[in-house]
Parts: structure tokens; sequence; C-alpha cells
């Protein structure tokens, strides 16, 4: 049983094909980086995981279902079930990196005692124990991902989308933001990592798929950066 | 359900709080449209007034020839209060007539010799008539003409009375024309300011919008703290109104009175203070929900 299933999607914006006929799986539990030059789909390919964007053609399944076909009002629990990472975080500006964890955890229904024991623990997890009850603004880049991380966590996905989560951060906190990661995936979460971070994907071992012209040019595991 | 009340309550607080200059902003646009409000109602019942007073004012007077008995008149006063357009008929003699034309003129001596040198009482008594409603003079008058009493008449006041009333009429109709131009036009005004803001201050929350969705909160989860946080903008505008109100009130009332007398809008104002203020706070509560609902639904389309 697949967790992801892309059959034969593409995706035209006013008439351009921006992705052509693409199909892959992926596994539960399962690390897969996805990899191509700027404004080839990457972000695109996402979007239509959690109904951001529709395909043009094809169709999507996440757990052996078609998203297409799932009501407006039960996209919530989809985009519950996958956690976004994005290169600009994100983060809510009105509310403190605790607030924001704890808001992903109300979104989904958690009873407050449990939002209250698990939020710290999430912050903790990430480093950030300290930096609770600052707001956005006041966090480094690396910080924010750190927070955008625990926020993810706190859903409990089933899948983390990360795209170009180190984009804005400098190679200390890349290398710290892919540890955690790496952690996560370890502890049995699914992950598509979108970057073009040659040193990256070369250093993970993992899964690559490669991206060019509309197209997949290979899908490889334990793959290398070759575009 | 209690747990997402108490969520959505926490979320608008934070949003008023954090949010100081966005929410002083809404909540300024908001009072302004609610004392634009208020003074719509303030504006409507002394338009009203004026018109009542106006109206209050007018009668007709028949005038009796010199010789005609005063047991006469009365008789036909008798005869006149049986007609239901007539609601108040006042008996004045030649005497009353006499005293009250010299209270009026006391300022005045060239008058005050002429009646000395004429010697007797150079005015007639008369019968001033109230209707019940204005439009009626105009059919007593031509009743009163074509009476079995004319003959007792002096009809010469009839005619200039008549002209005066048409142009009262025509007046409290102009009054009451431009008072619903101004009604309708300050409404859609003190609508469209609050809209307007509101509006404008979801779009610049349109970002925490979009990342509340993106984390997978429900559109009910996202508008509530904002539906609420409308509603507290517009119970604070109205409060705010209200209390604005008061010494303008003070102020300008007094400088009104000297105009027309009769008119007050204090007394307007406290009689109907919690009348005013509930208006206000009804519109400013759900205009502020209203419109906080009607812009957001623009992002929170999937
Ligand atoms: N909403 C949109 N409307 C029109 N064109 C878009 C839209 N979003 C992305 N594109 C275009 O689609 C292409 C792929 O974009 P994107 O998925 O962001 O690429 P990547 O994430 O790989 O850099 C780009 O050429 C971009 O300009
Ligand atoms: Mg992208």
């Amino acid at each position: 049983m697949s967790l992801v299933y892309f059959k034969n999607v593409s995706k035209a914006y006013n008439g351009s094909l921006i992705l052509d006929n693409v199909s892959f799986k992926i596994e539960p539990g399962e690390f897969v980086s996805l990899v191509g030059r700027s404004g080839v789909g990457k972000t695109t390919l996402l979007k239509m995981l959690i109904k951001e964007e529709a395909p043009t053609k094809g169709r999507i399944f996440f757990n052996e279902k078609d998203i297409n076909k799932i009501k407006p009002t039960e996209v919530t629990l989809l985009r519950r079930k996958i956690g976004m990472v994005f290169q600009d975080f994100k983060l809510l500006t009105q509310k403190t990196a605790y607030e924001n964890v704890a808001f992903a955890m109300e979104v989904a229904g958690y009873p407050e005692n449990m939002i209250k024991k698990d939020a710290p623990e999430l912050l903790k997890l990430v480093n950030l124990e300290s930096r609770a009850n600052n707001f956005p603004f006041q966090l480094s880049a690396g910080e924010k991902q750190r927070v955008v991380i625990a926020r993810v966590l706190a859903q409990r996905p089933e899948l983390i989308l990360a795209d170009e989560p180190t984009g804005d951060l400098d190679p200390i906190n890349t290398w710290e933001i892919i540890k955690l990661i790496t952690k996560i995936n370890e502890l049995g979460t699914a992950i598509i990592l979108a970057t073009h971070n040659k040193e990256v994907i070369n250093t993970l071992n993992k899964r690559v798929i490669s991206i060019d012209s509309g197209k997949i040019i290979r899908d490889e595991e334990e793959g290398r950066y070759l575009i | 359900m209690f747990v997402i009340l108490k969520r959505i309550f926490r979320t608008a607080w934070q949003g008023l709080i954090r949010n100081n200059w966005l929410s002083i902003a809404c909540i300024s646009m908001l009072t302004i449209s609610l004392m634009i409000l208020g003074s719509i109602l303030i504006f409507n019942n002394v338009s009203h007034n004026l018109i009542d007073v106006l109206e209050e004012k007018m009668d007709v007077s028949i005038y009796f020839n010199r010789e005609v008995p005063e047991e006469d008149i009365l008789k036909i006063r008798n005869e006149l209060i049986g007609n239901d357009k007539i609601a108040k008929i006042e008996y004045v003699s030649q005497e009353e007539a006499l005293k009250r034309f010299e209270e009026k003129s006391s300022q005045n001596q060239t008058i005050m010799k002429a009646l000395e040198e004429l010697g007797e009482n150079p005015l007639v008594a008369f019968l001033s008539i109230k209707a019940k409603d204005t439009s009626y003079y105009s059919e007593i008058i031509e009743e009163v003409n074509n009476s079995s009493f004319k003959d007792k008449l002096m009809t010469v006041g009839l005619a200039e009375n008549q002209r005066v009333i048409e142009r009262i009429n025509a007046l409290s109709k102009g009054i009451k024309f431009g008072s619903f131009f101004i009604i309708i036009i300050a409404t859609i005004l003190s609508v469209l300011i609050s809209f307007n803001t509101i509006r404008m201050a979801i779009y610049s929350l349109r970002g925490e919008i979009e990342i509340m969705k993106l984390v997978g909160a429900s559109n009910w989860f996202i508008r509530g703290p904002f539906l609420l946080e409308g509603a507290i903008y517009g119970l604070t505008a109205s409060v705010l109104a209200i209390v604005i109100f008061m010494p303008l009130v003070i102020w300008i009332s007094p400088k009104l009175e000297t105009f027309v007398s009769e008119i007050s809008i204090s007394s307007y104002f406290w009689s109907h203070f919690w009348f005013i203020f509930g208006i206000q706070t009804l519109f400013g509560i759900g205009l502020g929900m209203i419109a906080g609902f009607w812009a957001m639904n623009k992002y929170l389309k999937a």
C-alpha cells in the first residue's frame, strides 16, 4: 500500500505545460528527495499533494484515496496528515513560538492538557525551549525553521513535505535542519524534500527523483544530484 | 465545543492586543461611522420635531363682523366642534383680542398712541381653529366659506392664512424629503466606511489566514476569532461614539435652541440615550461581523 501515488499527472499554468505525465509512488516511512532546476515544478508538485493546486490531468492518491475526489471540508484533514515546511517558514506572526506549535494542535482538536504537555516537549526537541515565548520576528532564520518543524511534528503527520527548507539558511543551520528531518524520518514519518542543494542530496544517500523539462528523468535509490 | 470557543476567544484576544495599530484603526473608523449613524437618529428626530413645531404654530382664524353677538359666535363654535377635521377651537373675544394686540405692540409707541386716540376697540372677535392634520386646513376654509354663517364673517383673514398654510405645508414636505435623502446617503456612507476598513484589515492579515489553512484549520476555526474581533470592535466603537456624543450634545444643543426654542437635542439625546446606544451597538457589532465575514470569504475559498 503506497502512501503517495502520482498517476500520469500533468500540470499546465495558462496553457504552458509544467509537469508532463509524471508517475511515481512513495511508500510509508520513505525519504525521497525531489531535485531539479529552479522553476521546474517542484513546488507545484507538492502543492498538488495538499490540494492547493489541482492537476490538469491524471490522478493523485494519498493513502489510496484520490485527493481530487475529497470534499472541501476534508481538505483540512488531509493537511493535518501532511505537514509542510517552506523556505519562507510561514509562521503565524501574531503568535509566539509556543503558540504556533500549540495552534497546529488546537486546529486538530487535541485536548488542552495534551497541548500543554506536547508543545514544550516539541520545542525542546528542536532545541528552542528557551525561545518559547518569542515572536517570529525575534527569531533567527534557523530558529524559525526549527519552530516550523516543531509545529509540523505537533500535527503527527504521516508525511512531511519540505520545500527548500534550507534555502534561506547558512551552512551550519542547513545541516541542523537536515539532521532534524533525517531524525524525524528515522522515527517513521515519510519525507519529501524538494531542494537544489547538491551537497545535501549527495550526503543523504537516499532516494532521489530528478525532474527536467516536465519529466522524471531519473529515479534512483541512493541517488546523486546530477543536473 | 467549549474548548473550541475558548480557543477562538483566546485567538481573538491575541489579535486585538498584538495587532494594536490595526485594532485602533478599525475602531476609529467604526466609531466615525457609528457617529454618523447616531447623528442620523438625532437629525431625524430634530427634523420631525421641526415639522411638529411648524404645524403646531399653524391655525386658521375666522373673524366675525363687529355686530355679531358673542352667543352667536359660541353657537357657531359648538357647531364646528362637531366637524371631525377640527381638533380644537379657541374663542377670542374683542376685549381679549385687544389685550393680546396691546401686549404684542407695547414696544411700538406709534401704534399705542393711535390706539389711545381711537378711544374704542378697533379689533373684532374671532375663532382660532386647529385642524387634526395640516392637510385639512384648505378644506376647513372651503367649508367655512360655504357655510350658513358666512354672512357674519370678515373673510379677509382666511385668504391670507391660506397662503401661509400652503407655504408651511410645502416646507414640511421639503424637510421630510430632504431628511430622507440625507439619512440614506449618511447610512450608505457609514456602511461603506466600515466595510472598507474591515476589508483592509482582513487584507493585511491574508498571509496569516493562508498559513492557518495550510496547517489544516477549518474555515470556522479561522473565521471565529475574526468575527469575534469584529464584534468587539463594534462594541468598543459604539461606546466611544456615545461618549464623544455627550459633550458634543451639551455644546451644540443650547446653540440650536437659540434659533428654534422648541427643539432640544439634549432632551431627545438623554431621554433616548439607551435607544441611540442600542441601535449604534447593534449596528456596530452587526457591521463588524458581516464585513469581517464577507471580507474573509475571499481568502477562505478552496
Ligand atoms: N500560480 C501560478 N500561475 C502561473 N504560473 C505558475 C504558478 N505557480 C508557478 N508557476 C510557474 O510554474 C513553474 C514551476 O514553478 P514551481 O513549481 O514554483 O517551480 P520550482 O518549485 O521547481 O522552482 C514556474 O515557471 C512558475 O513560474
Ligand atoms: Mg519552489
